[in-house]
């Protein structure tokens, strides 16, 4: 089975809320989130054989396709994003479908589901056309976890690695490719959301701190105690790492306050959040923030993709179009009556016309 | 007599108490007659509009005056605000005229200091004309203040200030993408919302710069071949899914040739054969477009048949972008004026409020 997006209105949408694979995610994500309560980043946790094959394929493969496609040219094109993140990108999809297969194939899965998993694998680190990067593509980091779990090549006594060694790492690839390629953020929310890019680190990070003694939400805006304690703290990191990128330019405005903005400025979500009573009622209220802002939004959920392993809801109807927007972004149904993929022609009105025909999925900015 | 309608506020008040009855756009005593002014025959359908009354003259300076402050209006006045504005933009054409000089700007979303200072780089209006190429709300803070000061400007000047529509401004992107979380934050409910993005729909769509520079949010349209059959669309909606005015406010210009799927699942892309036949059909010198960040403020494509112009410096408060503006003057030479993020006062007053989520 090809993996295929199924999620694209609204019915669709509300099937989706009551699905298996829906409450799957939602459990798994609770899981992981429990078992880190109290636990910094450098906290003892056992690595098992099978997690540091993980960690190594994040270590080795990925991080080297980075190290081979260096930005190198200042090729204008009409993106923002650096172009060469599509090399990246390829090389990843060259190595991963073999890497996955050894990892998964010999004790825990067959090829079909090897190949699911690879998939949304490659699709953690962005959008290959759009060049861009978004919560969208951190949920299917996500899958990839939880469908090694379901296979059991990840144990529940895994799950405080999986977040403080494998998550940690991911997060630490994903700033690099951010800030390396000019990754866009995907449907960002700007100021209004928690972060351009993610949001899974706030939901662990609460966790990590929901048992602190001394720590409360007002921390985050003591800039010794983040400046003291974000490499142990996801949440704190993310609060010294949107701190760090989010200035005016360098000398510009020293009357705002030497290239600095204050929290309230540029993330008014964050701010908002400081004032909650406790870290244990953010922990609860990222996950119903999560099932909210995220799995039940349809432009994030219309790009995840069903297969065997995450199985689509049942009712919801197949449509024409289930390859729409795959990495290389193209409707290939569509193109495929015109000929060819990717920059072809398109015969004008007659074309635009059939197009309009289809169902589209809403569309992203 | 070389007077021109909108900018002495003072003057055009007092002439409308002599000249009782007589509209703005209609006053031919008040019709501009200069060279460098545009105030007659900017707007196409002036004879329509409902008159300005003093009254309502200082009630708008009034709301210029706050929101300049950056201080957001009651939902009472905008409400007020929103129902003046529909008089006017109702009876703008889906290609609105707009004459030369004129400052051309791209993407603001909700950067309101940024705007402020896009003012003193151009000049203020009304003394210089403005067209905006739509994107006002969303993912910055002050969306609302932002998108309430122009549509205040375009009600006060209707001649000078010419405002199209992004495709932010609409019911679904704005859900997405910040607007809505904003007003339900800053007024307690959607209500503000609701009043603006019905007024969105009111918003032309494209404007047509001395019939030389069509100007525009996002690009061209497979199913539009010429000007005139932008005018016969019927703009009063919210954006569609899809077709012709959907792919107005959502394209993209592309290095390929030929038209392109956009990977934004919306609109199309569009190579250099495509603007050129585009420019050649209608005559046009140019395309001018916004919606896509650009770290120069503005960047040429198709061997300049087309340009973007972006006017949110350091987008999203990370970017590091350049912000730009493009002046065309009487003989239609453009200049672009390139700025960097203003100074923020001071910080935001709202007060902390904690997300129901966590409580």
């Amino acid at each position: 089975m090809t993996l295929a997006r199924r999620i694209v209105s609204p019915e669709d949408l509300t099937q989706w809320i009551e699905s298996p694979a829906y409450n799957q995610i939602i459990t798994f994500i609770t899981k992981l989130q429990d078992s880190v309560q109290g636990k910094p980043n450098d906290s003892p946790v056992q690595v098992s054989e099978n997690s540091q094959i993980v960690l190594n394929l994040l270590d080795n493969v990925v991080q080297r396709a980075i190290d081979n496609n260096p930005v190198v040219h200042e090729k204008e094109i009409s993106r923002f994003g650096k172009i060469e993140f599509r090399d990246f990108y390829d090389e990843l999809g060259e190595l991963l479908p073999a890497e996955i297969k050894t990892l998964v194939v010999a004790k825990y899965g067959n090829e079909e589901e090897a190949s699911e998993i690879s998939e949304y694998f490659k699709n953690s680190f962005g959008n290959r056309t759009r060049i861009d990067y978004g919560s969208g593509h951190e949920l299917n980091f996500i899958v990839f976890l939880l469908c090694l779990s379901k296979l059991k090549y990840f144990q529940d006594e895994d799950f405080p690695c999986i977040i403080l060694q494998v998550f940690n790492k991911y997060m630490k690839i994903m700033r690099q490719l951010q800030k390396v390629y000019w990754l866009e953020p995907a449907g960002s929310h700007g100021v209004w959301g928690l972060d351009d890019y993610h949001f899974l680190p706030f939901l662990f990070g609460a966790s990590q701190l929901a048992t602190h003694p001394h720590m409360r939400p007002k921390s985050i805006h003591n800039e010794e105690l983040v400046e003291q304690f974000y490499k142990q703290y996801m949440y704190l990191e993310c609060i010294h790492f949107i701190n760090s990128i989010k200035t005016t330019p360098q000398g510009e405005n020293p009357e705002a306050g030497a290239g600095k903005l204050s929290l309230r400025w540029h993330s008014p979500m964050l701010d908002d959040i400081s004032a909650a009573k406790s870290w244990a009622k953010i922990k609860e209220g990222m996950i119903k923030m999560y099932k909210a802002e995220v799995l039940s939004k349809l432009p994030i959920i219309q790009h995840l993709m069903f297969g065997s392993l995450i199985v689509c809801p049942e009712g919801v109807a197949e449509h024409s179009h289930d390859d729409a927007d795959s990495d290389c972004g193209h409707i290939h149904e569509a193109v495929n009556t015109w000929g060819d993929c990717c920059g072809i022609k398109v015969p004008s009105a007659i074309a635009a016309s059939e197009m309009n025909k289809l169902k589209k999925p809403i569309p992203f900015d | 007599m070389d007077l021109d309608t909108d900018v002495p506020m003072e003057d055009v008040s007092e002439e409308q108490q002599q000249s009782l009855n007589q509209s703005f756009d209609q006053g031919s005593s008040t019709a501009a007659g200069g060279a460098n002014t545009s105030a007659n025959g900017a707007t196409g359908s002036g004879s329509h509009k409902t008159e300005l009354n003093p009254s309502s003259i200082s009630q708008l300076d009034g709301w210029l005056d706050k929101l300049s402050k950056c201080e957001p209006l009651s939902e009472e006045d905008v409400k007020k605000l929103c129902d003046m504005a529909i008089d006017v933009l109702q009876f703008e054409e889906n290609v609105q005229p707009v004459q030369v000089p004129v400052t051309i700007c791209g993407d603001v979303h909700g950067q309101f200091h940024d705007l402020m200072e896009l003012f003193k780089i151009g000049g203020p209006c009304p003394d210089t004309n403005y067209l905006f190429m739509g994107d006002y709300v969303d993912r910055g803070y002050y969306s609302v203040e932002t998108v309430s000061y122009l549509v205040c400007m375009k009600v006060r000047f209707p001649n000078r200030i010419t405002i199209l529509r992004g495709n932010h401004e609409s019911r679904q992107i704005t859900q997405v993408y910040g607007f809505y979380d904003e007003c339900l934050r800053k007024y307690g409910s959607a209500t503000v919302w609701k009043l603006f993005t019905d007024l969105f729909d009111y918003f032309p769509i494209t404007a047509l710069v001395d019939n030389k520079v069509f100007c525009l949010h996002g690009g061209l349209s497979p199913m539009i071949e010429t000007i005139d059959q932008v005018r016969e669309l019927n703009r009063i909606q919210e954006v569609p899914h899809e077709g012709p005015m959907c792919d107005l406010l959502w394209s993209d210009p592309d290095d390929r040739g030929g038209w392109g799927i956009s990977p934004r699942g919306a609109g199309f892309t569009f190579g250099q054969d495509i603007s050129e036949q585009f420019n050649h059909t209608n005559d046009l010198s140019l395309i001018a477009r916004a919606h896509q960040l650009v770290m120069e403020g503005y960047s040429w494509s198709h061997q300049e048949s087309v340009v973007t112009i972006f006017s949110a410096p350091n987008y999203c408060y990370r970017c590091g972008n350049q912000a730009a503006i493009m002046e065309v003057d009487e003989q239609h030479n453009r200049q672009f004026l390139q700025y960097d993020p203003s100074v923020r006062p001071g910080e935001p007053t709202v007060t902390r409020k904690t997300p129901d989520y966590f409580l």
